[in-house]
């Protein structure tokens, strides 16, 4: 009698299972993925940005049902439908909001991971590649769901970045009159930013993420120690390194999930608007077209390409140094050629510009957060000059360099920061006291960076052992 | 497996400078545009003195809302607010001729305010979002005399306001209190404070407490969900601290075996 209710599930299993390749995807994808055994808390992000992804897809459904794409309902179908009217319309909305600065934290933290530990290196540069394909969408799904509430920041912040456009020559402005729908943002630019933001972007995630899926599935996990675990099998075929990615990844990833959800709902309830770096305060007032507010800002997570776009006094030139960052990340694969992948194994000085290139970033962010002073300007330029630096150095690091070449290395990298503050002043960009004041900025990192490299080759110098397999080690191991 | 010897991935002085730097140009970084700013009037919203909720929505819908809208906020949803009863509300307090489910809109036309103050007052119902409560109390009482302004007042913390010293009356006129300092950068004279210049039908102390109690009903009507979540927060924070630990234990269960064992332990392809 039970065994015939027993084989009777498992007929009823067997049928789907002939039909539909449940088990065989199961098997290959989880319980016999191997994933090598030495995962770090930095590779908590990756499943966590998947997560809050899922999470923003739940909570927008039901803030789109209770939305109005129109200005003149939109501020208070938020602020008072969805906020006050509908029952428990203010959670959901409070973590779409916290939701989406998660994501930002998560994915920056996920490709920090990526550069630190040279998960971009072969065999997965389309892996990386994807990733930063990722992002782009992430950044304009954000940027277009923040003119949704409507408020004077989202209207003029969607207004600033439509002007984009109108930097490029001639047919800028029919462009950007044609990307908005208007000569100005309005309701057209309202309802397509809406539909872009609820259906386009979201499909068009969910599709990169499905293929960054199947992209790091083809090529298994990169690790903390940069070791191919492929390429040391036991007799069967499995790596001797690996196991399998279920249960023991999923039970370490759902510790990672229940540690993000404490953080994330003590912001949902008791800071939502994340001292106003979450939600901008004047996104409180609705939208008003006659008044300008006298600092624009974007959220948090924009910060730093906002301080790359102000600190070059051209529209055209300020909107290509912030786009070339994006264009860098992606060429990190062609940037970075050294055999080594992970951190870990190489030189001191390489390290240090790693670092450093979180660092700037950072500053970055510190400055744009500050009003468009000419002061707050140059500095976002010579710090750019240092964030550009990080990644245009990395060839540097390719393989050991003679004394000599670390000279023309240092001259030539002097030479064209001290080339961009000519032409600056050239153009009457800033003065020239301002621009000394900043400029050792740039020059004192780089004559650190070069001066050390010169001094104590030992330094530049990576590991000379590579482990062959993973080490033991590090926290939550 | 042997241990190697290879630099590691942490590097907790060089974490160390370059945070320790952060901090330290950051500062210089920051520089804003400099204005030399009054002290705000520190107060504590207390949302369970009903008292002086139900006070200031007095307040706040006879006076503020002659101009000024609160869009977001329906008249129903006050009384439970203010701890009454419907007809308490009704007959205290009132919906100014409204339907009770009505939302709070300003009681004269707007083009009537328009030929007033040039511009439409701002919606009341997320000023306390906008602005700290500390500023909205500094804001009420430092109304001062100022004689080049169309309104002849002006704000400490809200130079060159447009809105007309409505609690004149009750608190009497002000002086400011000048000092030498920055505006946007460039010398000026800045009002840091202000002093009583003429008597109004309440004694200082007596509007300080209306102020306060407007201050209140302000920052209860933007925040009308704090109740919830104070009662849910602790549930649900405390709930993934228990599945945190818990999920902890999983894990060091489940990869115990993994840290020790050398050998293929597993079952591969079998």
């Amino acid at each position: 009698m039970n065994s015939s209710k027993q084989s009777r599930a498992r007929r009823v299993f067997g049928w789907f299972d002939d039909r539909l390749p449940i088990s065989s995807l199961w098997r290959s994808q989880l319980t016999r993925y191997p994933a090598p055994k030495n995962f770090n808390l930095w590779y908590f992000f990756g499943s966590l940005a998947m997560l809050v992804l899922v999470l923003q897809i739940a909570t927008g459904l039901f803030l789109a049902i209770h939305y109005q794409p129109n200005p003149h309902l939109a501020y208070w179908s938020v602020l008072r439908g969805i906020q006050r009217d509908s029952r428990w319309g203010w959670l959901i909305r409070d973590m779409h909001i916290v939701g989406a600065s998660a994501f930002f934290l998560l994915v920056y933290l996920h490709m920090y991971r990526g550069i630190m530990y040279g998960s971009y290196k072969k065999p997965r540069e389309l892996l990386w590649l994807v990733g930063i394909f990722i992002y782009l969408a992430l950044a304009a799904e954000a940027f277009l769901g923040y003119l949704l509430p409507w408020g004077q920041m989202s209207y003029w912040g969607s207004a600033v970045v439509t002007n984009f456009v109108t930097a490029v020559p001639l047919i800028g402005k029919p462009i950007a009159t044609w990307l908005r729908g208007s000569f100005v943002v309005g309701l057209p630019t309202l309802n397509r930013f809406f539909v872009f933001h609820v259906f386009l972007m979201p499909v068009l995630l969910l599709a990169l993420v499905l293929v960054h899926m199947i992209a790091l599935h083809h090529v298994g996990s990169n690790n903390p120690d940069g070791v191919e675990i492929h390429e040391n099998v036991n007799e069967s075929g499995w790596p001797r390194d690996g196991i399998p990615f279920h249960p023991y990844y999923t039970v370490k990833d759902l510790f990672g999930v229940s540690v993000f959800f404490v953080v994330f709902f003590w912001f949902v309830f008791y800071n939502p608007g994340g001292w106003g770096l979450l939600l901008d305060k004047l996104n409180y007032t609705p939208a008003n077209i006659l008044h300008t507010p006298a600092d624009i800002h974007p959220l948090w997570f924009f910060l730093p390409f906002y301080a790359m776009l102000r600190g070059v006094p051209d529209k055209l030139y300020g909107i290509m140094a912030f786009g070339g960052s994006f264009a860098l990340l992606a060429c990190l694969p062609l940037l970075d050629r050294n055999p080594v992948r992970s951190i870990r194994y190489r030189s001191v000085l390489y390290k240090v510009n790693i670092l450093m290139m979180a660092f700037s970033f950072l500053w970055l962010g510190l400055i744009a957060h500050g009003f468009a002073t000419e002061h707050n300007m140059v500095y976002g330029l010579h710090v750019t000059e240092v964030f550009y630096a990080t990644f245009l150095l990395l060839p540097f690091f390719n393989r050991e360099r003679s004394a000599r070449a670390k000279i023309i290395w240092l001259v030539v990298a002097e030479a064209v920061v001290w080339l961009i503050d000519v032409w600056m002043y050239s153009i009457h960009a800033h003065g020239w006291d301002l621009m000394l004041l900043t400029d050792w900025i740039p020059t004192l990192y780089l004559l650190l960076l070069f001066g050390l490299a010169i001094g104590f080759p030992a330094l530049t110098r990576d590991a000379q052992k590579l482990p062959e397999r993973l080490t033991a080690g590090g926290i939550f191991h | 497996m042997t241990k190697q010897n290879a630099p590691r991935g942490n590097h907790p002085v060089l974490l160390a400078l370059l945070v320790g730097l952060l901090a330290g140009f950051g500062g210089l970084a920051r520089a804003s545009v400099a204005t030399t700013k009054p002290p705000l009037r520190p107060i504590t919203v207390n949302l369970q003195d009903k008292a002086a909720l139900q006070n200031g929505a007095l307040y706040t819908l006879h006076m503020c809302v002659a101009c000024h809208s609160l869009q977001g906020v329906r008249y129903s949803s006050l009384p439970r607010m203010l701890g009454m009863k419907r007809d308490e509300f009704e007959k205290v307090i009132g919906t100014n001729g409204k339907h009770y489910h009505d939302t709070i809109t300003s009681t004269m036309p707007p083009a009537i305010i328009n030929a007033f103050v040039k511009i439409l007052p701002p919606d009341l119902t997320d000023i306390a979002r906008r602005r700290s409560p500390a500023w909205l109390y500094t804001y009420l009482t430092s109304f001062y005399v100022d004689p080049s302004r169309p309104s002849g007042v002006n704000n400490t913390v809200r130079y060159n306001v447009a809105m007309p010293d409505v609690f004149a009356p009750m608190q009497g006129l002000q002086k400011p209190v000048m000092v030498e300092g920055l505006r946007f950068g460039s010398p000026a004279k800045v009002a840091i404070g202000v002093k009583p210049l003429t008597q109004g039908s309440m004694t200082q102390a007596q509007f300080d407490r209306t102020a306060r109690d407007i201050v209140y009903f302000l920052y209860a009507v933007a925040h009308p969900h704090q109740q919830e979540r104070a009662r849910l927060g602790p549930w649900i924070i405390g709930l993934f601290v228990v599945l945190s630990v818990l999920t902890f234990l999983i894990y060091k269960l489940y990869w115990r075996r993994v840290i020790t064992s050398e050998e293929r332990w597993w079952r591969v392809g079998k």
